[in-house]
């Protein structure tokens, strides 16, 4: 009897690459594939055992096997004998899992800007303009008191330029729009505040692990839980210490003028793409509402593209966006990289305002709004003759110690003004801890709940230290 | 097939049989699907733009397999992701491949507002009734009765019933094209896979969302082999997760692939409201007669009285004038209703501390706001109070020394222009004529400024504010 002829070629099974599952053998018509007997010495399943006699070549079983390389079709040569011929090990496993060349980075440039009028923004309103300005086109956000107005801002530019700003189902989604937009290698931010935020905190966590960049506004209020939605600084503990889980770091910045909102939402892109890692704008609540002077800069920028996007076309097609190393010793060594990126941004993005500390008996250490009460304060007991200066941490993380060693030679206290229980304080005192450095006492201002910290308490707090040195200058002579 | 690495070098370096063969257990569906969609793929010709989303599950590196742009979720987020790649660039070809318990567990608020969206992305759901990769526990989709680890004695309605995803997504406005396959036989596969392709195109075409449903085998975790697991999804999942096409709508191609941002400078400042044209100064120099550098102002009145609006043009005024100035409006609920303030400091140079907490010039829209805030005002300093609704002074508790009180019926000259909601530009004319912080052009040039895109309302404004002028001019202190 004849056999039916086909120019479809028949399956091939490499042994090994069968797992034996046998999803194949009810797919064959004709019967040609039976259960295995024996072991596979190289993979401990027992393969099926292919008797291609009555074959057709109807393919229906290579459709039915779950491995890639499991059942294929044969490679039938040009010519020769038409049997089945070993391929070349070294085609058969190729030198990279895709055969595209690397890809490389498309920078980004400057586009000069014509001069304009100084503008009257909000904090928020500052902080979307300088996203804008720093190249940002996709926004996403769920909206949270008091930062909304950042996300109303953007919803209404974006459009316009042809950008996007997506309201997510929550802060969760939104942190993981975030992860795919920049992962496609773009630049994207999020308005959010203190409730917000931590719910975004896992996906900042992916975004470290994966090293994508990102910007996080968080207008922080009052907590803890739902708390209030008057100011508060209450979340620079999870800022610098709590970015979602395992080892991560980022940046913090805080402003505390609406310019600063914008100038600094600025560095932050720049900073985020730098270290292809989270930054993080610490904002209190009153710095979103309030509306201030605010110069544009001189150029505006357009992104480039980064070599290590997945941007969705050829040249990007081999890269991997993904915070997964399964394997101990591949995560130790990422583990290590990320902690030479935090080494280096603690090394390289000290950033600190110094007003009247020269010469200051008394260091004011303050940041955002209350770091305004403080300069008030400085003023009014520097008109009384008073040497009091403030010291101001733009970046919260890493905090600016470098700036802060030599205020240590004459400063005989330092008072901490804060809206938080003490976090501020403490990153101030990790700090000095870790630089092993010797201190003044330190006191603090501390309002809570959404409260800031007023003038008049400053100045009482500065009084009282000045004459806790007094007293600590009399008990030193008494003792000479 | 091309769209299928060669070599599997993410999977455990590619060392050794993992560099040609998956992690997925004897049997499993994922290769399956893997297949089709690798061979949907590549008959489309989208290779080279398509972006894969794995998610948490089994198929958490399905990455290792696809030569195409790979992206790694977080548990649940797979679609939000999608997202996010498909807003950065639209021409990009996305799919979220996803489990039962990623995509209608965890994810299911990512799931079903995505879908809502109607974004053209693809959405690849495997449904096999049971967690794989956390080792056998309740699924969203586990049947009545299901024994899994953490429903050992089978899943009862406590625990929820089987969630049917594809009607659920079918029943939604977003979707174009819902359809629930399987892969038990042959017939099912060719199906299965012709799903995949259609789904793909959709969203190829820019017609929008497309959520495939595929039951899936299991056999480690349902405890059978794979042709045993084969008939368990045709006689026990079937009838409760009916196959078919759920949702096929015609729509016509609507998303913008070709969307670039716009960068160009003029129209960037455009948008944002910058002028390039300086503002007229009429001002001889900084207001000191007022007391100083830095000067503090606290307007207040209920919500809806504008006095957030007057602080604003307080301040811009200010600016316009070559200073520096900060706003702070009150805000919170105490706003909605109760007593709306804002504080507003002007500067020679720098406003270092924005609050007033004893303002020099307080204006009261309300009797609330004047008994709460005239006690705040510092010694020398002024009030402007709305005569028309605080006429009783008697009850004001004691200020400070010094303070000149002046009443302006700011509601009465508003209603004399039948506008009562303009009464905080008459008190913009009172502050005016009281302090004489700078010159009336100043304030009428950042009115006009501000006004702009409204001409119209123009006339009205101008008016209010010479109202305000002219009435406190005339009121003695």
């Amino acid at each position: 009897m004849a056999m039916p002829t086909s120019t479809r070629p028949k399956p091939l099974l490499e042994a090994e690459y069968c797992k034996g599952c046998l999803r194949c053998i009810d797919s064959c018509a004709k019967d040609c594939i039976t259960q295995g007997e024996h072991v596979h010495p190289g993979t401990g399943m027992i393969p099926v055992i292919l008797d291609l006699e009555n074959c057709n070549g109807c393919q229906l079983c290579i459709q039915a096997c779950p491995e890639p390389y499991g059942l294929r079709p044969q490679v039938v040569p040009e010519s020769g004998s038409g049997e089945f011929e070993l391929e070349d090990p070294a085609s058969l496993f190729g030198p990279r899992a895709s055969h595209l060349q690397e890809p490389v980075d498309h920078p980004g440039r400057e586009v000069p800007i014509s001069a304009r009028q100084p503008l009257m923004l909000k904090g928020t309103y500052a902080s979307a303009i300088g996203a804008i300005l720093a190249g940002c086109r996709h926004v996403f956000g769920y909206p949270i008191t008091p930062s909304t107005e950042g996300a109303e801002l953007m919803a209404k530019i974006l459009p316009k330029l042809d950008g996007a700003f997506v309201q997510a189902v929550s802060e969760v989604a939104t942190v993981n729009m975030m992860y795919g937009c920049a992962g496609a290698g773009l630049p994207c931010m999020t308005f959010t505040s203190s409730p917000g935020f931590s719910l975004m905190l896992e996906g900042i966590s992916y975004m470290i692990g994966a090293e994508l960049p990102g910007v996080f506004v968080n207008i922080m209020r009052g907590g803890p839980g739902l708390g209030n939605i008057a100011p508060e600084q209450a979340d620079i503990k999870l800022a610098c210490r709590g970015l979602g889980h395992g080892n991560t770091q980022g940046i913090v910045l805080a402003p505390a003028t609406p310019q600063e909102m914008l100038d600094l939402t600025r560095l932050a892109f720049d900073l985020s793409f730098r270290y292809r890692n989270p930054v993080v704008i610490l904002g209190d609540g009153y710095l979103g509402q309030m509306a201030g002077v605010v110069r544009l800069p001189d150029t505006l920028t357009q992104p480039g593209l980064p070599a290590w996007a997945v941007w969705g076309d050829q040249e990007h097609r081999r890269n991997l966006i993904s915070s997964i190393l399964i394997t101990e010793v591949d995560l130790e060594a990422h583990n290590i990289h990320l902690n030479a990126k935090y080494a280096e941004i603690e090394k390289q993005e000290q950033r600190a305002e110094l007003y009247r500390c020269e010469d200051a008996d008394i260091i004011l250490v303050a940041c955002n709004t209350p770091a305004g009460t403080a300069k008030g304060a400085v003023e009014a007991m520097r008109a009384e003759g008073m040497k009091v200066g403030l010291f101001r941490p733009i970046t919260l993380w890493p905090f600016p110690i470098d700036a802060f060693k030599p205020l240590l030679s004459h400063a005989k206290r330092i008072v901490v003004v804060e809206a938080s229980p003490g976090q501020l304080q403490d990153e101030l005192r990790l700090a000095l801890s870790k630089a092993d450095l010797d201190h003044p006492p330190i006191s603090s201002v501390q309002r809570y709940g959404g409260k800031l910290p007023e003038q008049v308490e400053i100045e009482a707090r500065i009084l009282k230290d000045f004459q806790l040195m007094k007293d600590a200058r009399m008990m030193e002579e008494v003792k000479a | 097939m091309s769209v299928i690495y060669d070599h599997f070098e993410r999977h455990s370096h590619g060392e050794g049989l993992k560099g040609r063969t998956t992690h997925y257990c004897p049997g499993c569906g994922h290769g399956l699907v893997h297949r089709d969609l690798a061979e949907v793929i590549e008959a489309l010709g989208i290779q080279d733009q398509t972006v894969l989303v794995s998610p948490v599950g089994c198929s958490v590196f399905a990455y290792y397999y696809f030569d195409v742009g790979n992206t790694q979720a977080a548990h649940g987020r797979a679609p939000a992701v999608a997202i996010g790649h498909k807003r950065a660039n639209p021409n990009s070809i996305v799919i979220s491949y996803q489990g039962d318990g990623d995509l209608a567990s965890i994810g299911l608020a990512e799931t079903i507002s995505t879908a809502q969206m109607g974004i053209p992305i693809t959405v690849i759901f495997i449904n096999n009734a049971i967690y794989g990769m956390t080792g056998g526990q309740l699924a969203p989709t586990t049947l009545m009765g299901q024994k899994t680890s953490t429903s050992p004695e089978g899943r009862t309605t406590d625990m929820g019933m089987p969630l049917r995803m594809a009607e659920l997504i079918a029943q939604l406005d977003g979707p174009v094209y819902v359809e629930r396959v399987a892969l038990y036989d042959t017939k099912h596969r060719i199906k299965a896979k012709k799903a995949i392709e259609k789904a793909l195109r959709i969203q190829v075409e820019g017609r929008g969302y497309s959520f495939i449903e595929i039951l899936s085998e299991c056999p480690t975790h349902l405890k059978m082999n794979p042709t045993e697991t084969e008939a368990w999804v045709k006689e026990c999942m079937e009838p409760v997760f009916p196959l078919g096409v759920k949702k096929d709508i015609v729509v016509e191609p609507w998303w913008d692939a070709a969307q670039t941002p716009n960068f160009d400078p003029d129209k960037v400042l455009a948008v944002m409201g910058a002028d390039q044209e300086a503002p007229t100064r009429h001002a001889k120099g900084f207001p000191l007669h007022l007391g100083g550098q830095d000067i503090s102002f606290k307007l207040a009145g209920s919500g809806g009285d504008g006095a957030q609006t007057a602080a604003l043009l307080l301040a811009r005024t200010a600016i316009n004038e070559g200073f520096d100035a900060t706003n702070i409006p009150s805000y919170g609920p105490e706003s909605r209703g109760g007593t709306s303030y804002a504080d507003v400091h002007i500067a020679e140079h720098e406003v270092l501390n924005p609050a007033a907490p004893n303002p020099m010039v307080l204006v009261a829209f309300n009797a609330p706001s004047l008994t709460k805030f005239a006690p705040t005002v510092r010694e020398g300093g002024v009030i402007i109070y709305d005569s028309t609704v605080i006429e009783d002074l008697s009850t004001l508790p004691p200020l400070a020394p010094g303070i000149r009180m002046v009443g302006v019926p700011l509601t009465q000259l508003a209603m004399g222009l039948e506008r009562p909601m303009v009464k905080n530009i008459v008190a913009l004319g009172a502050i005016q004529a009281v302090t004489q912080v700078f010159p009336p052009e100043t304030f009428l040039s950042t009115i006009r400024m501000v006004l702009k895109d409204k001409p119209a309302l123009l006339p009205l404004n101008e008016a209010a504010f010479a109202a305000g002028l002219r009435h406190a001019t005339l009121t003695p202190a």
